[in-house]
């Protein structure tokens, strides 16, 4: 109940303050009331231009995290069986992921142009490293003695991965998918405000150059509502895939 | 042995991807628009540090970083700490901080910029947006996490409110709020680019995208192995802190 | 002991080598007779190799020098007539408590419907009916090695190499479940090879009690256990039992000093 109280307050103030009070001109220019923001959001439905704007980012997003995938896991699992290949790999890895993606942008931007690829590249980058070093923890952490149960059971090399490892990495892996996910959002709006032509990154960063706060963030609040449907999906799945394990504190 | 190996085999690769970057480009034709050398970048390199406005664009760069983060560190632990301590502000403000915490607030960028220019203030403001985060809910999972065997021990002792948070509390808190640092830490180094991409007189991030605009590759590249250096550093010094103050792995790289 | 035996030890040693440290010895020309049926305790001081020497006789350790012969044939790596009982009980966390059980007849090859009937059959022996859908997780330690036993007895070994299946445990849950052991053996009359470090537990299980030398282990001394089966707990009370625990703590008293 608490919680909800503080989550309307916010939005009932914003709501009603400006038109109750006169607010300085600049900060009118800035400022839209929730009923603006719904308004402007039912225009741009309306219209199809959100939709637009949406299937471009969700392309790029898309196209992003699943090459992420598709290099990070089989690499993470690479990196935790061969030791010295992650000793080698390590300073790379290791900049690339301290380094904010941003700063390749202008790079990006000129090897590929405007078009969705600058953009899915930035994704890849953002989200491929939680997947590798989550997968690479969760082959890392696998059980020694469970090794010996399947063992002294005359299992192979490979039953060993299957029954043992693999099972043992999955929560590891999800929560990297988590942690990818957030990222790869991020990736793409960033990455749509300085060089991109559509999508909802640059309807964003457009609608405020031309002092559309209700559009802008009416922009905002889609990311918003997408970034969490996402998060809450991936937290599902991996609440259910993770039945198995005792309780733990929620830290990041 | 290990660790020798591993630095070792790491001096390897990057002696190696440098070398071979040097060597094919100095075999095959290739466009100055597009690409550049690691020689030419250790030239623009030298000239920026030790004549150029590289100096100043990081000074710039860093103070409105070093005002955000010490921001995001006095107000998120402190509300961190009451969210542990008493759950009815817990259950206030948790899923209001949870619903911000998930969204891309850097896409409120555009808006901060423009509201509130491009001074110190609205750059420190973005960087604190995105860093106060990790420090409210780690020092809030610190405070849960205190193992409830020692408050017991102090209060049998007598012990007040007050001592419980120094002597349990707090010091139990340390080891999240480190890990909070490292996350912070990256995020704020994100907000301060973005800010200073979108728009900027000067900084760090003004330097490299002016550079990448006006196609002087190797200056580009110049910043952002200067930025490289600055965030890998920044990111294992927390690192090697929290490995000393936590017994508790925070995890990952 | 008549005829030959069933698992006969010669000369096995074990030594274990690492890159930064002096070699160690664990086990040195240890000698081991058992018949079939029958169950044998080893005792002895902390790294005298007695887990060691299960890993070998499993298959999983190779030794050094000396070999094992299982009815006749020399062991080389793990086979359906030996299963093992894990100290730290050693279940998937991530699967059933019927899955777990599951676990070395799906390894042997069993089909999935013939698998589940076997399984079913072995929680209802070791006791644990209902809890077939539980979680490691949400299981006592007591219930937790019945799983582990249920699932080493699901192939039909006709060896049981248990290596303290029941230290992790709590005193009352122990006694509890030395007797459900006895009680599944006597009903299924396999050959046990149980490795612990208590010698009450060792004398009131056994038909024989090993106790090996410090490090490296070998055999000082054979007791054979003449009480009568099957075995209640009034025993342990009893004068004969006393002199016998007297005899191994005898023997192993000398070797807790060597060791310690």
């Amino acid at each position: 109940m608490l919680g909800s109280t503080a989550l309307l307050l916010p939005l009932v103030l914003w709501e009603v303050i400006p038109r109750i009070v006169t607010l300085p001109r600049g900060v009118r220019l800035f400022l839209a009331t929730p009923s603006q923001i719904a308004a402007a959001l039912g225009r741009l439905v309306a219209s199809g231009e959100l939709q637009q704007h949406f299937t471009v980012s969700a392309t790029e997003f898309l196209i992003g995290l699943g090459l992420s995938v598709v290099v990070g896991l089989p690499l993470g699992v690479l990196f935790g069986r061969v030791a010295w290949l992650d000793d080698l790999v390590d300073p790379f890895v290791t900049a690339l992921n301290a380094t904010p993606r941003i700063v390749w942008l202008p790079l990006l931007i000129l090897w590929f142009g405007l078009g969705i690829w600058s953009k899915v590249l930035i994704v890849f980058l953002g989200a491929v490293f939680p997947l590798l070093v989550n997968t690479y923890e969760g082959v890392r952490n696998a059980d020694r003695v469970l090794v010996n149960v399947v063992r002294s059971f005359g299992g192979s090399s490979w039953q060993v991965a299957r029954i043992v490892v693999l099972p043992g990495a999955l929560p590891y892996v999800v929560a990297g998918l988590r942690l990818a996910i957030g990222r790869a959002v991020l990736g793409v709006v960033v990455g749509e405000f300085f060089g991109a032509s559509r999508g909802l990154g640059y309807m964003i960063a457009s609608a405020a150059s031309s002092y559309r706060p209700d559009v802008m963030f009416a922009g905002v609040l889609v990311l918003m509502a997408l970034s969490l449907v996402l998060t809450f999906s991936v937290q599902a799945v991996e609440a259910r895939l993770t039945r198995w394990r005792p309780e733990a504190a929620k830290t990041f | 042995m290990k660790p020798w190996r591993r630095l070792a085999l790491g001096t390897l690769s990057v002696v190696t991807f440098v070398v071979t970057w040097e060597v094919v480009l100095a075999l095959v034709r290739w466009d100055p628009f597009f690409m550049t050398t690691p020689s030419h970048i250790g030239t623009a390199l030298r000239e920026q540090l030790l004549g150029g406005r590289l100096w100043r664009d990081i000074g710039v760069s860093a103070e409105a970083f070093v005002v955000g983060l010490g921001l995001a560190v006095v107000v998120g632990i402190p509300i961190g700490l009451v969210m542990g301590w008493r759950r009815r502000a817990a259950f206030a403000l948790d899923p209001l901080l949870t619903a911000l915490y998930a969204s891309p607030l850097i896409a409120l960028a555009p808006l901060i910029i423009i509201t509130a220019g491009v001074g110190l203030g609205a750059r420190a403001l973005l960087v604190f947006l995105l860093a106060v985060f990790p420090f409210v809910f780690n020092t809030f999972a610190g405070v849960r996490c205190t193992d409830p065997l020692l408050v017991n021990v102090v209060r049998s002792f007598g012990g007040t409110d007050r001592d419980l948070y120094v002597k349990v509390i707090l010091p139990s808190v340390v080891p999240y709020v480190v890990a909070a640092a490292r996350l912070a830490i990256g995020r704020g180094l994100i907000g301060i680019l973005v800010g200073e991409f979108y728009a900027a007189s000067e900084g760090l991030g003004f330097a490299i995208s002016r550079f990448g605009d006006t196609y002087r590759l190797p200056e580009m590249f110049a910043g952002i192995v200067v930025l490289a250096v600055v965030a890998v550093g920044l990111t294992s010094g927390v690192r090697r802190i929290e490995a000393s103050v936590a017994p508790w792995r925070a995890g990952r790289r | 002991m008549r005829g030959s035996p069933f698992i006969a030890a010669d000369g096995v040693s074990v030594t274990f080598r690492s890159a930064n440290r002096a070699p160690v010895a664990a086990l040195a020309d240890f000698d081991l007779r058992v018949a079939r049926g029958q169950f044998v305790s080893l005792v002895g001081p902390s790294g005298c190799g007695k887990s060691t020497f299960l890993n070998v006789v499993l298959g999983l350790q190779r030794a050094d020098a000396g070999e094992v012969r299982i009815d006749g044939r020399r062991v080389d790596g793990p086979a359906p007539d030996r299963a093992m009982v894990f100290l730290e009980f050693g279940l998937l966390p991530w699967r059933t408590a019927e899955a777990n059980v599951e676990l070395g007849l799906e390894l042997r090859g069993m089909a999935s419907a013939e698998r589940r009937r076997r399984a079913t059959e072995l929680i209802q022996l070791v006791g644990l009916t209902g809890f077939e859908r539980h979680y490691p997780h949400e299981l006592s330690g007591g219930m937790k090695q019945r799983v582990g036993l249920a699932r080493a007895l699901a192939t039909n070994p006709e060896i049981l190499l248990m290596d303290e299946p029941f230290a992790a445990l709590d005193a009352q849950t122990r006694d509890l479940m030395q007797a459900e052991l006895l009680a599944v053996w006597e009903r299924t009359r396999k050959t046990v090879l149980f490795v612990t470090h208590s010698i009450e537990e060792a004398a009131y299980l056994s038909d024989r009690v090993i106790v090996l030398s410090a490090r490296p282990g070998r055999s000082k001394a054979e007791i054979d256990v003449r009480l009568p089966r099957p075995r209640d707990y009034e025993m342990r009370l009893s004068p004969e039992f006393n002199e016998l625990k007297l005899a191994i703590w005898n023997a192993l008293k000398e070797e807790l000093k060597a060791g310690a």
